[in-house]
């Protein structure tokens, strides 16, 4: 099943990963910090024990489950670009449903269906745009991004503010709701997000579904001629994408906040360089975004212990998008 | 006169739209000759903090106006290499773009506060009348012409110039046929891939302007993310626009004067009973409204985002 030739795929992939980090070094030490130091720092914090392992994979968690979203998209060529808003809106839902309804296992199963429900809904919207009214998804989704953001600022301080409290946060949810702990931080999320990565692979690779989503993006005359419900498959494959979105950040709140306050975060729009990095390949995705998180969690690290900012983190994640794109035109050429 | 609600709203529009227009130029003469530069939001940002950063540390307004033009040009040139050279994807590369931008703005923040750069020197900034205050108390067009950035009235020179050379001369004629049939003009011996990585790095120029225009001349201040998403804003009027200027920039004020409104109402007495996002969503909430309302009309350049 391991043949060389797809082994040989994976190269862009590696090369990208290894020149982006050595850019960041490169940085680093213009910028007079010792980066064979900042290097094994960033690795210590990210990967140096089971503890900090922990923390990192339960940081991919989110990007996990976005990256499936994206590569889920992009692979039947729809350019979600709103993961971002759908992942915000699985937020909203799921808090709403995990303060209000009776603590217990049941609400927290509802919490995430409801998560996954609403980003599929927000995706829905911007698909309905496009299919009626023509408008295109590109534009949409980073429109409704931005709406999202708002909505989530607005509602966490009206309707869903927590009572008594002046900040613009959600009440916490109860004990009995949230998602259990592996070896906390890391909670029973991961195991979902994997489950979800080999069901995700097993479609893509064993189904008609996942062959004729497949062959829609790579092809839609050929797919629609050999008889394939193209704008079907599509709507599908959008609506899985809003809804795996939907589910990060349900599985966020129901595992590792427990509220939800006004402000930013990015797991949608890491979740597109998560699928890129992987190469649209769902088990892929797995690893990518535990680089990712690496990523993250390594700068975090650095920022403590050196007194890097942690922003560097971001930097080195479009850096790792550019020379992913760049190694795969570079591999491009060599074959024509 | 000069304190009418319509006129005090018209005159804040013009100032909104201002950074919208100079963006919105550059990526519709990008996306015109077929590149399709999702980035834009990132290079906004870049040409706020190279401004405010140039201004904090050294105090020199044209200074740190040209450092925001170069930053964004410079940033736009490597996009340009990448997509249209080698030929990677537009949409994907114009993410990494911004990724890149949102990190590194943040990182130069960081480093700018525990250097104490976290203000502008007096002075450094632009003040809001080009003609040095005369005319200011004129009926109307005082507020509305003379008590303006002079960015605004060269942004409106721009316009027209950009909207006559589209129209009207060979070049522009080169710019529109780059991105119908980019096979054509090869073959008419036009250097397809030079004049889109032109097009694109003057798209950037543009855009780190109108970054300059929000943190120096605007506010006066930065704040990580400050860009807020006007360059996706941009990219929706571009295509309310229809790839025209005059539509474009028609889409602009209209979207200024949505702007201002909702400025004006979150600032009445009693709108703090809403939280504010409920006024900001407002021009978003617009924008998408009245894309969903507009008919189907021409579709975009039929080379965008293709590589050649």
């Amino acid at each position: 099943m391991l043949d060389l030739r797809r082994l040989a795929a994976v190269w862009p992939a590696v090369v990208a990963a290894v020149g982006a980090a050595g850019l960041l070094l490169l940085g680093l030490s213009i910028a007079g910090v010792d980066p064979g130091e900042a290097a094994l720092t960033a690795w210590r914090g990210a990967f140096g024990s089971w503890s900090r392992l922990a923390v990192t994979a339960s940081e991919a968690v989110p990007l996990v489950l976005c990256g499936l979203g994206a590569a889920l998209a992009l692979r039947s060529g729809t350019w979600n670009i709103g993961l971002e808003g759908q992942c915000l809106l699985g937020m909203v839902a799921a808090i709403a449903v995990l303060v209000t309804m009776p603590p217990g296992a049941a609400a927290c199963a509802v919490g995430l269906l409801a998560g996954a429900l609403a980003g599929a809904a927000w995706c829905g919207i911007a698909v309905a745009l496009e299919r009626t009214r023509g408008v295109p998804l590109v534009l949409s989704t980073i429109l409704l991004n931005t709406v999202a953001a708002m909505l989530l600022g607005a509602l966490v301080q009206g309707p869903l503010q927590a009572s008594g409290s002046a900040a613009p946060e959600t009440a916490v949810v109860p004990e009995a709701s949230r998602l259990a702990m592996l070896a906390s931080p890391l909670h029973v999320g991961a195991v979902l997000a994997v489950i979800l990565a080999v069901v995700s692979w097993l479609v893509q690779q064993r189904t008609v579904l996942g062959f004729e989503l497949t062959v829609a993006g790579r092809n839609p005359e050929a797919a629609r001629f050999a008889g394939i419900p193209v704008g079907l498959r599509t709507l599908q494959a959008a609506l899985g994408s809003g809804a795996l979105a939907g589910l990060a950040g349900a599985v966020q709140v129901a595992g590792v906040t427990w509220f939800v306050s006004d402000g930013a975060r990015s797991w949608g729009y890491a979740g597109i360089a998560v699928a890129l990095l992987a190469r649209l390949h769902p088990l892929g995705v797995v690893l990518s975004a535990l680089f990712f998180a690496g990523l993250a969690v390594g700068a975090r690290a650095l920022e403590r212990r050196m007194e890097v900012p942690h922003d560097l983190g971001v930097i080195a994640q479009g850096l790792a998008v550019a020379a992913v794109l760049l190694a795969g035109a570079l591999a491009a050429r060599k074959r024509t | 006169m000069n304190d009418w609600l319509v006129v005090i709203l018209l005159a804040q529009a013009l100032v909104a739209a201002t950074p919208l227009v100079l963006a919105g130029l550059g990526e519709l003469v990008a996306e015109r000759s077929g590149v399709l530069n999702i980035g834009i939001e990132g290079l906004v940002l870049a040409g706020c903090l190279a401004g405010f950063a140039t201004a904090a540390a050294t105090g020199h307004p044209w200074l740190a106006f040209a450092a925001a033009i170069g930053t964004g040009s410079l940033l736009a040139l490597a996009f340009g290499l990448m997509t249209v050279y080698a030929r990677c994807d537009q949409i994907v590369s114009g993410l990494a773009l911004n990724l890149v931008i949102i990190g590194g703005t943040g990182t130069a923040w960081s480093v700018m506060q525990t250097h104490g750069l976290t203000t502008m020197v007096p002075g450094s900034g632009f003040d809001r009348d080009w003609c040095g205050g005369w005319g200011v108390d004129l009926p109307l067009i005082g507020p509305l012409l003379f008590r303006q950035y002079g960015l605004t009235v060269v942004v409106a020179i721009l316009a027209l110039v950009t909207a006559w050379i589209l129209a009207r001369t060979r070049l522009g004629l080169i710019i529109r046929a780059l991105g119908d049939e980019p096979d054509a003009c090869a073959a008419a011996g036009v250097p397809v891939r030079r004049w889109r990585l032109l097009a694109v790095v003057g798209a950037g120029a543009a855009a780190g302007a109108a970054g300059a225009f929000l943190a120096i001349m605007r506010t006066n201040s930065f704040v990580p993310m400050m860009s807020g998403g006007l360059g996706f804003i941009v990219l929706a009027l571009v295509m309310f626009g229809r790839w025209r200027v005059g539509w474009m920039i028609s889409g602009c004020v209209l979207f200024g004067l949505a702007d201002a409104t909702q400025q004006h109402l979150q600032s009445q007495a009693g709108a703090n009973r809403l939280p504010y996002q409920v006024w900001q969503v407002i021009p978003y909430a617009t924008a998408l409204i009245v894309l969903a309302l507009m008919r189907r009309g021409r579709a975009g350049p039929r080379a965008l985002g293709q590589p050649w």
